[in-house]
């Protein structure tokens, strides 16, 4: 397949606005905003069929659609660029090798939703990216691209770098907001939905820095092209895949919606690390999504196929696990991470995430009790679905999967007292 | 207005209720900590979790808003297994220090445990450790262990003082409510955040550890701290090793909370105003009639000699009396009875006043009932009668003393060495009452019926909450006893009601009310109910 989100970044001075420019750059945010309206553009978005990459997959189009029409009060898009999804690595990439494709990407959408300011919020961890991202945005304005009477068409917009400061949470939109404005990144209770009350109270649309990026093209080439690429007219677009694990190349790599799993694996992840040690699990889409057995990796990288194996397409974080892997010990990995980053807020994930990494420690010291593998998938189940946000989820369910489906290798480590599994590092 | 139906139960409410609103306003209880009808809406708690038809989870009660058709359920299965993992979540870093913890005994976390709880615990790995007995500001400990992250005092700080000392701290189940740098738990309502927090994690210092709350009796009442008249509820102490005999030993009261009253203070009352009791324990009380050198005196005795000085003066045009802006309007009324009964006498209303009115409830005019002294017996301020007394046109002066504080009772200045007698009516040995000849102990606040008339207007009952000290008696009763003394014909009152029955007959502002019909809430004046429609 052509590159397309992914076109410049082998480029030399690839960061450069003059780069983005010959390569045919901001030729979509001007013609957006030149002979195209707001409604114009949200329905070609919504045409495209394109869902948002952050993890939900919700309907861009129809998502920015719930904005109201424009009143007293500013309208925000916000840019979700907190990226830190475990396995997750495509929207750094964007971001320090190809920063214009971003912000072309933020203000063509920030038009269509009448935004007077767009707010990059960018991952505290990524310097690099958001001293790219800086740079990017002065050249950005001195060429016309952002601020003031944007490529001559008189509208307004502001495009601000912000940078978090290290929560996990804060990639969850509410949260996002809450930082933004200055408070803790706490979660709001919703309703109110961002659209209708969102950053500082005012219309306020988030997306995901990836689904921005996939704009310009939607614009430039036309939403029937978008919509050809990807199996089917819910799973459209090409698609930043992150690859890691035992695999020979990880990486992130750029193929159509609905990627083969098996040929991310074996034919552009170069195979399993080890030739003698085959594939036995998978997470195909960041940390929180459930896990796969090797023999349920014959699917293919789209949200509904993915969703048909009760797990998600999330932020496409493939996560690749060999036969030496312990599953004990990978799952206290994953859910220590959750319990370090919920927010605290609510009572189920607050609790539950701390007690299911104690229990699972246990299990991994040696100490485990049989009641412990029931007791971890009760803890997990009482959090799931009772939680302000999806964090409560996202911890819950790689436990719920994990146990069930390697339920034997849970036990055989209770009653051994230590891992079984062969060859572990 | 939108039909819900509750558990069954078809109610229409207004548009805008959230189901915990609906639901609690029938009388069913949905159990909730984090929300509170005076604060915004956090959701965080998640124990007010219910059944709504048709939606994909369960939905927190607190927040969501009925609407037309909506059929809840608040008791199903999966309600019932989500409150009891909930209450299990609350309590596995629980210290479950009951034993001693202050909130035990009105402990939501009690209550619900039993109510929701299972029981038993499946905790069996060490809890997280947190601070204790953590000094946060001048009146309130917190212990971190205890607190249940409702977020009620942060939301406090922020909404209601817009202080906002207090946020949350760390994260996930390491997460502690906590002071910002530099900052103190100490603005003028830091004692509210004690009695919102569901648990033990915030304690008033001056109640920590004084006593169970299930040796208090609570009565209703009015505080007398200002003219706002904060609707509070006094809780006086009973000695817990003579809880088995019959009867029960006062021993002082123990604390003072607020009492939900939207047209008065809401669900707040200030720092000063709650520890008003503390001073009023402390202070020196009169316990029986005396002489100018404090020697015990017959109270008839007392009562006679006193009432012949006051018809000897007002006979001679010398007569002065200084009212309390803090007595009941019985104690005024009588007072007023007392004056014209005996011909006529200089009547001052004495004036409180320190600092300034706050946007909360803080008034700077410190008399409770100055506005009902001031409709009972004019506007005069006492010290035009202190004025008067020090130039020598005094005889005899009758003082009211302060109810409250015996530092508020009237500085008599140079009055009291030109003035003959000074009789001094009032519960404090006090600079006033050093300088009377005679000396009549009366109840002290809290310790008599009455009504006070607020700042607002608003009539309002204060109430006896345990018995008065030594001889004291209300000061209506005093006021009586001197009229009849000074040769007046007596009214003959046996109950503070009949006084104000006599005072509503008499008086406009009161007129149509009774003291029954003012009830726990109080009235306007200017209201219907008070014009005796």
């Amino acid at each position: 397949m052509e590159k397309i989100l992914t076109r410049n970044i082998h480029k030399e001075n690839s960061q450069s606005i003059d780069v983005y420019e010959a390569s045919g750059g901001y030729q979509a945010l001007r013609k957006a905003v030149t002979q195209m309206t707001p409604v114009e553009v949200i329905d070609e978005v919504k045409k495209s069929g394109l869902r948002g990459r952050g993890g939900a997959g919700f309907p861009t189009g129809l998502k920015w659609s719930f904005m109201p029409p424009k009143g007293d009060k500013p309208h925000y898009l916000l840019c979700n660029a907190d990226e830190s999804e475990p396995g997750t690595f495509k929207d750094r990439l964007l971001m320090e090798k190809d920063p214009h494709l971003v912000l072309e990407g933020c203000m063509a959408s920030a038009y269509a939703m009448h935004a007077d300011a767009c707010y990059i919020y960018i991952r505290g961890e990524f310097v690099l990216g958001a001293e790219v991202l800086e740079r990017a945005v002065e050249e950005a304005y001195a060429k016309g691209y952002a601020g003031k009477n944007v490529c001559g068409s008189g509208w307004n917009c502001d495009l601000v770098i912000h940078r978090g400061a290290g929560a996990y949470i804060c990639g969850e939109e509410t949260a996002l907001m809450s930082s933004l404005e200055g408070g803790r990144g706490n979660p709001r209770v919703k309703p109110p939905f961002p659209a209708q009350s969102g950053a500082w109270g005012a219309p306020t649309t988030i997306n995901n820095v990836e689904t921005l990026a996939c704009v310009p093209f939607i614009l430039e080439r036309g939403a029937d092209w978008f919509k050809s690429i990807g199996p089917n007219e819910k799973n459209t677009g090409p698609k930043l895949y992150c690859l890691s694990g035992h695999v020979k190349r990880p990486g992130v790599y750029e193929a159509p919606m609905g990627l083969p799993l098996k040929e991310l694996i074996y034919d552009l992840g170069g195979g399993m690390l080890h030739d003698d040690r085959p594939l036995k699990a998978c997470i195909p889409g960041g940390s929180s999504v459930p896990v796969l057995r090797a023999e349920e990796c014959d699917t293919n990288l789209d949200f509904d196929s993915l969703a048909a194996l009760k797990t998600g397409l999330g932020s496409a974080g493939i996560m690749v696990m060999d036969s030496s892997t312990c599953m004990v010990k990978s799952l206290l990995r994953i859910s220590h991470f959750y319990a370090h980053e919920s927010c605290g807020q609510c009572t189920p994930c607050r609790e539950g995430c701390g007690w299911m990494e104690r229990i699972l420690q246990r299990i991994e010291d040696g100490g485990g009790l049989q009641q412990d593998i029931d007791l971890l998938k009760n803890i997990a189940d009482n959090i799931e679905g009772r939680t302000i946000c999806a964090l409560g989820d996202a911890a819950a369910w790689p436990v719920q999967s994990f146990v069930t489906k390697f339920r034997d290798e849970f036990q055989a480590h209770v009653d051994a007292g230590r891992c079984t599994v062969q060859g572990v590092a | 207005m939108p039909k819900v139906t509750i558990d069954g139960v078809e109610m229409e409410v207004a548009a805008g209720t959230t189901v915990l609103q609906a639901a609690l306003s029938r009388g069913r209880e949905v159990p909730h900590y984090c929300y509170h009808p005076g604060l915004s809406i956090a959701g965080n708690c998640r124990m007010c979790l219910v059944e709504v038809e048709k939606a994909p989870k369960l939905m927190i009660s607190c927040q969501t808003q009925v609407a037309d058709g909506m059929v809840v359920h608040t008791q199903s299965e999966k309600v019932q297994e989500a409150q009891s993992s909930v209450m299990e979540f609350l309590l596995i870093n629980h210290p479950l220090d009951c034993p001693i913890c202050d909130q035990a005994g009105e402990c939501r976390l009690q209550e619900y445990a039993v109510e929701h709880g299972t029981g038993v615990s499946r905790h069996d790995v060490p809890k997280v450790i947190q601070s204790k007995a953590v000094d946060i500001g001048r009146h309130i400990t917190l212990d971190q262990e205890r607190c249940i992250q409702c977020s009620r005092c942060i939301r406090f700080c922020d909404e209601v003082t817009g202080t906002g000392e207090l946020d949350f701290f760390q994260r996930g189940d390491r997460t502690k409510i906590g002071l910002y740098p530099g900052k103190r738990l100490d603005n003028a309502y830091s004692g509210n955040v004690a009695d919102i927090c569901p648990v033990g994690a915030l304690t008033v210092k001056e109640f920590r550890f004084s006593t169970r709350v299930w040796y208090l009796k609570n009565t209703p009442t009015v505080c007398a701290g200002c003219s706002k008249g904060c609707n509070v509820m006094v809780a006086v102490g009973r000695k817990q090793e003579l809880m088995t005999s019959p009867g029960q030993m006062d021993d002082g009261i123990k604390r003072v909370v607020p009492r939900v009253n939207e047209e008065v203070n809401g669900h707040w009352i200030c720092d000063e105003g709650r520890l008003s009791y503390i001073g009023l324990e402390a202070a020196e009380r009169l316990q029986s009639a005396q002489d100018s050198n404090g020697g015990e005196l017959d109270w008839d005795a007392a009562v006679e000699a006193a009432g012949a000085k006051i018809r000897e003066a007002a006979e001679a045009g010398a007569l002065g009396l200084i009212a309390s802006p803090r007595a009941t309007n019985e104690t005024l009324f009588a007072a007023s009875r007392l004056v014209k009964a005996v011909g006529g006498a200089t009547v001052g209303v004495q004036k409180i006043h320190r600092g300034e009115d706050d946007k909360l409830l803080i008034r700077a005019d410190k008399g409770a009932n100055s506005k009902g002294a001031g409709e009972i017996l004019g506007a005069t301020d006492a010290v035009d009668v202190l004025a008067a007394a020090a130039s020598g046109k005094l005889k005899t002066l009758v003082v009211f003393g302060d109810l409250l504080n015996p530092d508020d009772t009237i500085d008599l200045g140079d009055a009291a060495s030109n003035v003959e007698n000074i009789i001094y009516v009032g519960p404090f040995v006090d600079a006033a009452s050093a300088a009377a000849a005679l000396r009549l102990p009366t109840a002290s606040w809290a310790e008599e019926d009455g009504t006070m008339v607020n700042c607002d207007g608003r009539i309002q009952s204060v109430g006896r909450c345990h018995r008065s000290r030594g001889e004291g008696r209300p000061g209506w009763l005093v006021a009586q006893e001197l009229l009849a003394a000074a040769g007046g014909e007596s009214p003959e009152w046996a109950e503070g009601s009949e006084v104000y029955e006599e005072m509503a007959n008499e008086l406009e502002t009161f007129r149509g009310t009774s003291s029954a019909g003012i009830g726990l809430l109080g009235i306007a004046t200017g209201t219907p109910a008070a014009a005796g429609a």
